[in-house]
């Protein structure tokens, strides 16, 4: 009884954290957009143009998207509508601003999750080669590698491939979102430099697990070395990768914003770099919504899941 | 290469067929004398070479922005405007050589003497893509939501500063339009052709009772133009199709009948190196937003380089003649003679861009060229006119006068790749003669952010104005208008009600003789006398594309137009 009521309050605790780093993006992002010295709707205007056009049609404008209101007033109104997953309209478009990230968002998580899995693949490998190989010079090699790819621009590494596969072998397309064979450079691209840093947790937590007394254990007991790769050393050493997910994430939408750009294809990051160049509020601010949520997401199943895969929190949480 | 290749070859067989039939053609048109009823012939395509136009076949057209919404008349970026061109057409269209406006959909007009009502004589034979029909009432419809907007559905009023002053469009009969505007607006004629950002293209009046919403589905948005909307997909592309049976493209363009292409596809593609990568590839038929530095290794790969400077103003260092420094005309003097306009051709500029030369760019008609007398490298004048003003030299080079240094705070705009290296390269020159210009070039959001400080903080604003007619001297300088100089009463030793009516007079009559007059005086004013402008040089577009692609029009603002584009393998 007291142990669902422990689990209960982590879970309220975890849950009210991952809202409120919500809450706080929309809140921060307001305060930083609404504060800013421009009026939002006077960048539909052509800036050579802003002097001559008439006060009233600047008002009415700003008017139309809401901006002439209190800044209180505007606060809850919006917060009002977010809740609802109303962000307004795009000042650019017209558009809603929820309809144009979720037209986005479809080809960013294609794009993000496969990326996803080829890096942790990499990495995986990496790890691998490094434990299991008995050549010094191999392992030397391989370990290099993870902060090599970390130190590739995702810039460089997209125009060197495009170059090669795209322009001068023809086997993918250069630009656009059709169909698979687009995505496949854009993904090497993206995946390459966040395997880095998976990569360099795995390869050491993989040493300190290979150094642990269980292994010796199993070993004793006549397990092959493959064997206690495969059945130990791999499942604990995977945890300590949990924990990075967040920055894993991070490193995603970051690469994201470059890659799109470089491949010219449709998504969440080229969305949020348009949004800014263009002062966009209201879009600007649904994308950090959004990506806010998502960290918080993920941070929150990641702390959820923990306990499951780690007995000895589970332990801590019951005795705390 | 390899589509490239394969596209050239597949299209081989079918074109053996074509030197007979071609041939036999040419001798039967010869023979009865006929040049004139050749087909398309006469077009500014054909004139620009390849021989006659071929039809069908799809243009894969890249460009570095994309369509943020498929209506043309809110589109606030170049592809928006371009694309825009495509689907709807204007009252007149102005003639990119000489400036003249000529018929489109209006076959002829006349105005009152006060230029305040313009009346509209409208082509019968106009039609939208849905079939309903083109006249006075839908310019009148038309007009009153470009200027005003509307609230309820979410349009904003984007011809507002266009058709400053509109009152209403009166409909006397179907096919008649007058315009009427509170004062005197010589510039509507060229606004009534306008084809820059937020343009007047005119839609069908079930298109203007869509909601800002319900014109994302472009489908939904209908116009009169040689083209209509296939697709559009948001930050990818926009593909546009041949409309059927258009024959109304405007008379000075000789082009006739439909469009020659089935299609054209405007692929965003914000990367430089992948516009240029995909056009040698093959990928692309033609890119716009070719970048200084890769016109040269183009047209060294055998592509065509085509280009138009943007109509309108040059890109001006406009002074603040309020604040300190500038508020002195030596400094402002000093300025204009003190750097070295043939670097920046040879360092900065290519052949498609040109040192500016007067405010105007020299083909907006009334430009005057002041490089022999005002605009010229001159260091020792302007170092002479500085110490005369009082302005001695300091112990670190940079002129001081009453304690204060010579510093020239400067706000411009960096998404032209070239302004920043060519105000260095002025910033650099300026410090030789004792001038600290201190330059801040930022993104367009931050550069508005900063202009609503501009009258106290700033002593130069820099930046261009696309519009094709001398009046942009009226919008630009009027005290009563969009007043860049920031005249007022505590601007020392210059005229205000001068500059008022002079520059005033450009939109009080339509009269060629007289506007080219009132413009020169207006320049004379703006550059010599008062020397309230820098104009430091004129940006240009330009295109690279496939030697077997013809006919891409520039428009007088500098957009293009694919009514006259074909292909000579006509795939």
């Amino acid at each position: 009884m007291e142990e669902q009521r422990e689990v209960t309050r982590y879970l309220a605790l975890k849950v009210g954290r991952a809202l409120f780093v919500v809450w706080a993006a929309f809140t921060l992002t307001f305060v930083l957009l609404f504060v800013l010295p421009a009026n939002p709707a006077d960048l539909l205007f052509d800036p050579a143009e802003i002097n001559s056009i008439p006060p009233e049609v600047r008002e009415q404008v700003a008017e139309s998207y809401g901006f002439d209101k209190p800044v209180f007033l505007q606060y809850f109104n919006r917060l009002g509508h977010a809740l609802t997953g109303d962000f307004g309209n795009s000042v650019q478009s017209g558009r809603a601003v929820t309809e144009t990230i979720l037209d986005a968002l479809p080809s960013t998580l294609v794009l993000a999750s496969g990326a996803l899995v080829l890096a942790l693949l990499i990495a995986f490998v990496i790890a691998l080669v490094t434990t299991s190989t008995r050549r010094p010079w191999v392992r030397n090699l391989v370990e290099a590698l993870p902060s090599g790819a970390v130190s590739v621009p995702v810039f460089l590494s997209g125009i060197l491939m495009l170059q090669i596969f795209s322009f001068r072998l023809g086997w993918f397309p250069a630009f656009g979102d059709s169909g698979a064979r687009s995505v496949v450079l854009p993904l090497i691209t993206l995946a390459v430099p966040v395997s880095g840093p998976i990569a360099q947790l795995l390869v050491r937590s993989f040493a300190t697990e290979f150094r642990s007394g269980y292994v010796t254990t199993s070993y004793a007991k006549g397990a092959t070395r493959n064997g206690i790769i495969i059945r130990d050393v791999f499942r604990n050493a995977s945890l300590p990768a949990l924990t990075i997910a967040g920055i894993t994430f991070g490193n995603l939408i970051a690469g994201s914003v470059i890659t799109e750009t470089v491949f010219a294809r449709k998504g969440i990051g080229r969305l949020t770099q348009a949004a800014i160049n263009t002062l966009d509020v209201p879009l600007v601010q649904g994308i950090v919504v959004l990506v806010a949520a998502s960290f918080a997401l993920i941070n929150l199943i990641v702390d959820l899941i923990y306990p499951l895969l780690d007995p000895r929190l589970r332990a801590t949480l019951a005795v705390a | 290469m390899s589509d490239l290749r394969s596209s050239i070859e597949r299209a081989a067989p079918r074109r053996k067929a074509w030197p007979w039939a071609a041939g036999a053609v040419a001798v039967l048109l010869l023979a009865g004398g006929g040049f004139a009823i050749t087909r398309g012939g006469g077009s500014v395509g054909a004139a620009a070479g390849g021989g006659a136009p071929v039809r069908g076949g799809t243009l894969q057209f890249a460009l570095i922005d994309y369509q943020r919404s498929p209506d043309p008349q809110w589109g606030t970026n170049y592809a928006e405007s371009l694309i825009g061109n495509n689907i709807t057409d204007k009252l007149t269209w102005q003639d990119p050589k000489t400036g003249e406006i000529t018929p489109w959909l209006a076959q002829s007009w006349e105005y009152n003497k006060e230029l305040t009502d313009f009346t509209f004589h409208l082509r019968k034979d106009v039609t939208f893509s849905d079939g309903s029909p083109f006249n006075a009432e839908v310019v009148k419809a038309n007009f009153d939501q470009y200027v005003r907007g509307d609230q309820k559905l979410g349009i904003n009023p984007n011809g507002a500063a266009l058709l400053s002053g509109y009152i209403e469009t009166r409909t006397p009969d179907a096919y008649t339009a007058v315009v009427r505007f509170k004062k005197p607006l010589a510039s509507f004629l060229q606004a009534s052709s306008f084809t820059a950002n937020a343009q007047p293209g005119f839609l069908s009046l079930s298109t203007l009772r869509l909601s800002a919403k319900e014109r994302n589905d472009p489908r939904k948005v209908i116009g009169t133009g040689p083209f209509v909307y296939d697709s559009w997909e948001p930050q990818v592309k926009t593909v546009l199709v041949q409309r059927k049976g258009y024959t109304w493209s405007p008379p000075a363009l000789k082009h006739q009948g439909a469009a020659y292409l089935d299609k054209v596809v405007f692929n965003t593609i914000p990367e430089a190196s992948v516009r240029t990568g995909s056009l040698a590839s093959g990928a692309i038929d033609a890119t716009l937003d070719v970048g200084t530095t890769d016109e040269k290794s183009l047209a060294d790969q055998g592509f065509t380089i085509i280009h138009r400077a943007v109509s309108g103003t040059a890109i001006l260092f406009n002074f603040n003649s309020q604040l300190f420094p500038t508020n002195d005309i030596a400094v402002r003097k000093a300025i204009q003679l003190g750097w070295d306009r043939e670097a920046i051709k040879k360092t900065v500029l290519t052949d498609s861009y040109s040192i500016a030369t007067s405010i105007l760019e020299p083909s907006v008609s009334g430009y005057a060229d002041y490089s022999g007398s005002v605009l010229k490298y001159d260091p020792e004048k302007a170092k002479q006119l500085l110490q005369e003003a009082g302005w001695s030299e300091g112990p670190d080079g940079i002129r001081v006068k009453d304690g204060k240094k010579l510093v020239v705070k400067l706000l411009g705009i960096s998404n032209l790749v070239v302004n920043k290296p060519a105000y260095e390269s002025i910033q650099q020159d300026l410090k030789k003669i004792g001038i600290d210009l201190q330059l801040t070039v930022v993104p367009i959001p931050d550069y508005t952010a900063n202009l609503a400080k501009a009258k106290t903080d700033w002593n130069v604003t820099a930046s261009n104005r696309s519009r094709n007619d001398p009046a942009v001297l009226n919008l630009q300088y009027s005290p009563l208008l969009g007043n860049v100089t920031y005249l007022a009463k505590e601007s020392t030793g210059v005229d205000v009600d001068e500059v008022t009516q002079t520059v005033g007079k450009l939109d009080q009559t339509l009269d060629p003789a007289a506007r080219k007059e009132y413009a020169k005086a207006a320049q004379d004013l703006l550059i010599d006398k008062y020397a309230l402008v820098n104009p430091v040089y004129n940006p240009s577009q330009v295109i690279a594309h496939a030697n077997y692609v013809h006919g891409i029009v520039f428009d007088a603002q500098s957009r293009n137009h694919f009514v006259d584009a074909w292909k000579s393998n006509g795939k």
